[in-house]
């Protein structure tokens, strides 16, 4: 069984490496509109469906169509948020528990939409990266790398490389992180709270369907999978704490050794259990996540 | 207005009292034991959801609970029901504890998404682990007498809606939740214990679910971890509570009455578009956040609610219940 180890930890590196994408993309919203988007597994597997049916329909790699689907989630991230603020900033009731039940509803919602649609089976998009791969022998081990996940892990450097860029060297970005550390102090600077919110929401939207395509081409796309993803999702942010980005990689690359390592030595189905595991014990040790700097 | 309340709630009762006498049509009556059911199902989530403003999305886990305690007590311990019954309650209870611990100390986000995770969680437990049957799920005993489990399920829920309305209604203790709901920094200065409290709460709100699930496991007699453990109970849960109106007792109820009503009545007429119920479920969530954020029930005794509960923190103590009442309209829209 050791002789697995190196495969497992490559493939859990490859795997968690595109989590961070979707981490990073819901921590910045939930820095700036301080509400959890229960609805990001539902906008993985949407984008992972028009990923698989826009190849079906052109026959061309799901790759290219990557920055359509962005833009195209982009827009409908853009639409929808609104609606959101408009929830979280009303008087009446208790606007952050009201904008919950409403990202929670939207998530129900979509279930259904993607069931009648898409129906109960689950499929693969193929790609001109799935078939290939090489070996690497390093130390006299052989470690398979799948073509798909490393071009996977290129992608989720890139997008994290962009974001990266964006928060911290443009004056959007500055707005944004204004607005994470305090909303009313941000406007009062002259930071558009309202458009603002649509910009990061559209982002996270488009990075979370994007990412959809490529967790289609490496594992599998079904109408149920927004749930699995949800919950990924808030493991990855509640390990490095909530808010903190440069915690996100690291938890990232754990759920993924988590999860392939489950998958080689251990039943598969007892992922989610693992998940919920480790996440109660970082809950009840250091609720701020692994490094201590959440919020 | 209080009396007329009063007289409206005693025919209610004596109705539900008499029904089972009148009615012997098995459908009716099997129809309305789950409606009662499913009002305490709603008015037990909203004592953490509406009136601590700790959402539990995972309500339908503690509900699953007492259902397999019951199902593995009677059929693997061979206890009689009425044995296994609280103690499908205190099983309940026991994993609102667990959970709570970690939880209830952090934000409400943090709790939100957890207990949903935690309802993820069990389900899988359940399809995984040999004692529960695992995906074939777990057969019991019939006990075929309708009218047995209409009473039993109307005591039930009665008696939890009398003493919900006592702690929450009459008792310091529903103030000291509202006050962790409105602002838990100055809950903690006035010298409560929120932490505490949230754990009472979850536990209050935990128990009578187990005990409901218990029941329907021993009426239904097959339990399987898709229709007790399944997303849906959570689901018309919330959608019941946030419908009908958060942070009260009637609202909920009224909530579960209308949305178990159309839950029938399309299951009967539409049963082959069961993912278009899924549809309904998210969309009336959305739209009764966005057009009734008190639900139906707040929004039909809107003006009682406002002079109750001020909107603002800022606005000054001293100011008369009528000056708000009169002031309410303008922050309509």
């Amino acid at each position: 069984m050791m002789e697995l180890l190196p495969q497992a930890l490559t493939d859990g590196i490859l795997l968690g490496g595109i989590y961070i994408t979707i981490a990073i993309a819901f921590s910045l919203t939930y820095g700036v509109m301080h509400v959890i988007d229960f609805a990001v597994g539902e906008w993985i597997m949407f984008g992972a469906f028009t990923g698989y049916y826009l190849n079906k329909w052109t026959g061309l790699d799901p790759f290219l169509f990557l920055p359509v689907i962005f833009v195209l989630y982009f827009g409908v991230g853009y639409v929808i948020q609104p609606v959101i603020h408009r929830v979280l900033s009303g008087t009446k009731g208790n606007p952050f528990l009201m904008g919950l039940v409403f990202t929670f509803g939207l998530a129900i919602m979509f279930r259904g939409l993607a069931l009648t649609a898409f129906g109960f089976y689950s499929n693969s998009i193929p790609s001109a990266f799935s078939e290939g791969s090489f070996n690497l022998e390093p130390l006299g081990l052989t470690v398979t790398i799948p073509t798909v996940r490393l071009v996977g892990l290129g992608y989720a450097l890139a997008i994290t490389l962009i974001l990266h860029y964006l928060l911290k060297k443009t004056n959007f970005g500055l707005g944004v992180r204004a607005l994470a550390q305090h909303k009313d102090a941000a406007g009062l600077m002259g930071v558009n709270s309202k458009r603002t919110g649509s910009y990061v929401y559209g982002i996270y939207v488009g990075i979370s369907a994007m990412t959809g395509v490529l967790l289609g081409c490496i594992l599998s796309i079904g109408a149920q999978m927004g749930n699995e993803y949800t919950i990924f999702a808030f493991f990855v942010v509640v390990l490095a704490g909530m808010g903190y980005l440069a915690g996100v990689p690291w938890a990232a690359l754990l759920l993924g050794l988590v999860q392939s390592i489950f998958m080689i030595y251990f039943n598969p189905s007892h992922t989610l259990l693992a998940v919920f595991a480790i996440l109660y014990i970082i809950l009840l040790i250091s609720p701020r996540g692994l490094f201590g700097k959440g919020v | 207005m209080k009396n007329r309340g009063a007289t409206v709630l005693a025919i209610l009762v004596a109705a539900l009292l008499i029904l089972p006498l009148v009615v012997h049509d098995t459908f009716v009556l099997r129809v309305l034991t789950e409606g009662v059911m499913w009002i305490g199902l709603a008015i037990a989530f909203d004592v953490i959801a509406g009136y601590t403003g700790y959402l539990n999305f995972g309500h339908g886990a503690f509900f699953g609970i007492g259902a397999y305690t019951i199902g593995i007590l009677m059929m693997q311990a061979n206890l009689p029901f009425w044995a296994a019954l609280p103690l499908g309650g205190v099983a309940a209870a026991v994993v609102a504890l667990i959970a709570g611990i970690p939880t209830l100390r952090l934000k409400g986000a943090y709790f939100a998404i957890a207990t949903w995770a935690l309802s993820r969680a069990i389900q899988q437990l359940a399809l995984n682990v040999e004692f529960t049957g695992g995906p074939d799920g777990m057969r019991l005993d019939a006990f075929l007498n309708p009218q047995f489990f209409y009473y039993l399920m109307l005591i039930t829920v009665g008696g939890t809606f009398a003493i919900l309305w006592y702690l929450l209604e009459r008792a310091p203790f529903g103030l000291k939740l509202k006050a962790i709901r409105e602002d838990e920094e100055g809950a903690k200065a006035l010298g409560l214990n929120p932490t505490k409290l949230k754990m009472q709460s979850f536990i209050l709100s935990a128990l009578p679910t187990g005990i409901l699930g218990g029941i329907y496991a021993y009426w239904i007699t097959f339990i399987d971890p898709s229709s007790t453990l399944g997303d849906l109970v959570s689901d018309q849960a919330v959608v019941m509570v946030v419908f009908g109106g958060m942070g009260t007792l009637f609202g909920p109820a009224l909530g579960a009455i209308l949305i178990f009503a159309f839950k029938t009545l399309f299951w009967a007429y539409l049963s082959d578009f069961q993912l278009l119920y899924l549809i309904i479920l998210g969309a009336l969530i959305a739209i009764s956040v966005i057009f009734i954020p008190n639900g139906l029930w707040g929004t039909m005794f809107k003006r009682k609610a406002d002079a109750a509960r001020p909107q603002h923190q800022t606005e000054p103590a001293s100011e008369p219940a009528a000056l708000s009442a009169v002031a309410a309209p303008e922050e309509g829209n």
